[in-house]
């Protein structure tokens, strides 16, 4: 193998991975501060495609503008679906099987839902940024570049009001202990709720960036959240800067393997990976660094 | 002041708490005293709305709060300090102690935290320490620190000795008498019948989730009951 290959073989992983860890750490925040599985997280992405492919393709709005009502749309509706499946759920004492079985239902519901409204068929988003970009032989798709630089500011933002601003500490105050959180008169209801938005937000980024290298269709956000979920458990449940390092870490492999085995087996070299994790260290590669 | 009346609360089908009536006036120290799951931390997280009554009355200053949300307590002047301190683990010290007072304005948190610093000294040296590898003692000033940070006129102390040295058990006791000399009531759950009724002006007996017996500190601790089974002294005929 060549330097050049090596390089790019970084690149593409370093890429997918973004996508992984956007999707993983919205799924990680939410988990963490409510210990909430959320199994609508992939339904969240599908909808922000239909939301890129309407706004950006079919109303023909310039793609930021597209972007940015696509993803103040998924937030609302992460918000609103907190507020009204999942909030009710969590006074009860048996919360935890009823929330998995709410989001597993909702996640149904929205795709059946996506296929009774737009159909069965698979819609291509064209590329937002054309061109090549070329560094000595490396050659890599601006489109693909501005994946990886986008998903890597989205996810800074987020550390960025996570650590640094007065939203971000009782965020994190509500992931480490809800009860003492509340009763030094946080609002933990409204933290869930803005924390379910804002992993919203992280998906909808994810899916926009992704939509016009894999099409939109009802089933889009599937492997996503599998994929999700796996970089949350790699990363320790719950951690929000694990899941972004373990999203890149699989990105990495998926993309070593692809090159060294082959493209059907590089899912299974990953699960491998995951299930050698959960092994050797069960509570994931960078457990108790939460939110 | 504050004032619990008939309060019932359940978890789940098992009623926990039986009509307990219990009130706090401005400036005391009230203690809870009972067995080991006889609902005294119970009733502090009914008091703090932090475990909703089935029934009954928990007012401050005749202002009825048991349907009233938890965040609301600390503008009223009412704040808890939870068992086993709870603290934000991985938070510093110095967050933590902010967010005591996250429900007041930054300036009177500031003037707070500076009342609260030289009432607590110990805590300087370790603001920016994480809050989670302090030992024992150290976490309950922090949660101590923390509760005042609401400015409260009540403060609840959850088994405030749980798992501390005998040594930090006199500092404990002698910061809440200074917080109570500052004109700060306190009602605190503790099963150890001697110290609970000895610090404080008025005392509770719980068993199995009733208020069995009440009176002034001298008083609960001269009580024939309370000497035979609590502190194990048996009466002597003369």
């Amino acid at each position: 193998m060549s330097a050049t290959q090596f390089i790019e073989l970084i690149i593409n992983g370093l890429i997918t991975g973004s996508i992984y860890a956007l999707v993983g750490s919205g799924i990680a925040l939410v988990y963490g501060t409510t210990r909430v599985l959320n199994f609508a997280h992939g339904e969240l992405m599908m909808l922000a495609g239909y939301g890129v492919l309407l706004f950006a393709v079919t109303l023909g709005w310039p793609v930021l503008l597209a972007a940015l009502a696509t993803i103040l749309i998924v937030m609302l509706l992460g918000a609103v679906i907190q507020r009204v499946t999942i909030a009710p759920l969590l006074k009860r004492e048996d919360w935890a099987f009823n929330v998995v079985a709410a989001t597993i239902g909702l996640s149904i519901f929205l795709q059946s839902a996506a296929q009774l409204i737009w159909g069965e068929q698979f819609q291509g988003v064209p590329y937002f940024f054309n061109g090549v970009a070329v560094i000595g032989e490396v050659r890599m798709p601006w489109q693909r570049i501005a994946i990886f630089l986008v998903a890597l500011g989205v996810m800074g933002l987020c550390a960025l009001v996570l650590y640094r601003t007065r939203l971000g500490r009782i965020i994190r105050a509500t992931a480490q202990d809800a009860e003492a959180a509340l009763a030094v008169g946080i609002p933990s209801g409204l933290v869930h709720t803005a924390v379910f938005a804002i992993s919203a937000a992280l998906a909808g980024t994810g899916a926009i960036l992704l939509s016009p290298l894999v099409t939109v269709s009802p089933w889009m956000g599937a492997s996503y959240l599998l994929k999700g979920f796996a970089v949350v458990i790699l990363g320790g449940l719950g951690s929000f800067g694990g899941a972004v390092a373990a999203g890149f870490l699989l990105g990495l492999i998926e993309s070593f393997s692809v090159a060294f085995v082959s493209t059907e087996w590089s899912n299974v070299v990953a699960f491998l990976f995951l299930i050698a994790v959960i092994w050797a260290r069960p509570e994931g590669l960078f457990a108790g660094r939460g939110a | 002041m504050l004032r619990l009346e008939g309060v019932n609360v359940h978890y789940g089908a098992t009623r926990v708490l039986w009509d307990v009536a219990m009130e706090v006036g401005a400036g005391e120290i009230v203690a809870i005293m009972g067995p080991n799951g006889s609902g005294k931390s119970t009733v502090l997280k009914a008091a703090m709305g932090l475990k909703k009554p089935s029934s009954g009355v928990v007012s401050l200053d005749n202002e009825e709060l048991q349907n009233k949300s938890a965040t609301l307590r600390p503008k009223r002047g009412m704040s808890i300090v939870l068992e086993r301190r709870r603290l934000f683990p991985r938070m510093s010290v110095e967050e933590n102690v902010m967010l005591g007072a996250y429900t007041r304005k930054p300036s009177e948190a500031r003037e707070t935290f500076r009342w609260v610093l030289d009432l607590l000294p110990e805590i300087k040296p370790h603001l920016n320490a994480t809050a989670g590898k302090l030992s024992g003692g150290q976490q309950q000033m922090v949660a101590i620190a923390r509760g005042l940070m609401a400015n409260p006129r009540v403060l609840l102390m959850d088994e405030p000795f749980l798992g501390l040295s005998p040594a930090m058990v006199k500092t404990v006791c002698s910061i809440m008498q200074m917080i109570n000399e500052r004109g700060v009531a306190i009602l605190f759950n503790e099963q150890n019948a001697k110290l609970s009724f000895s610090m404080s002006h008025r005392g509770y007996l719980l068993e199995s989730g009733r208020v069995v017996l009440s009176g002034s500190g001298e008083e609960m601790l001269d009580h024939p009951e309370v000497r035979r089974v609590y502190l194990g002294i048996r009466e002597t005929a003369a």
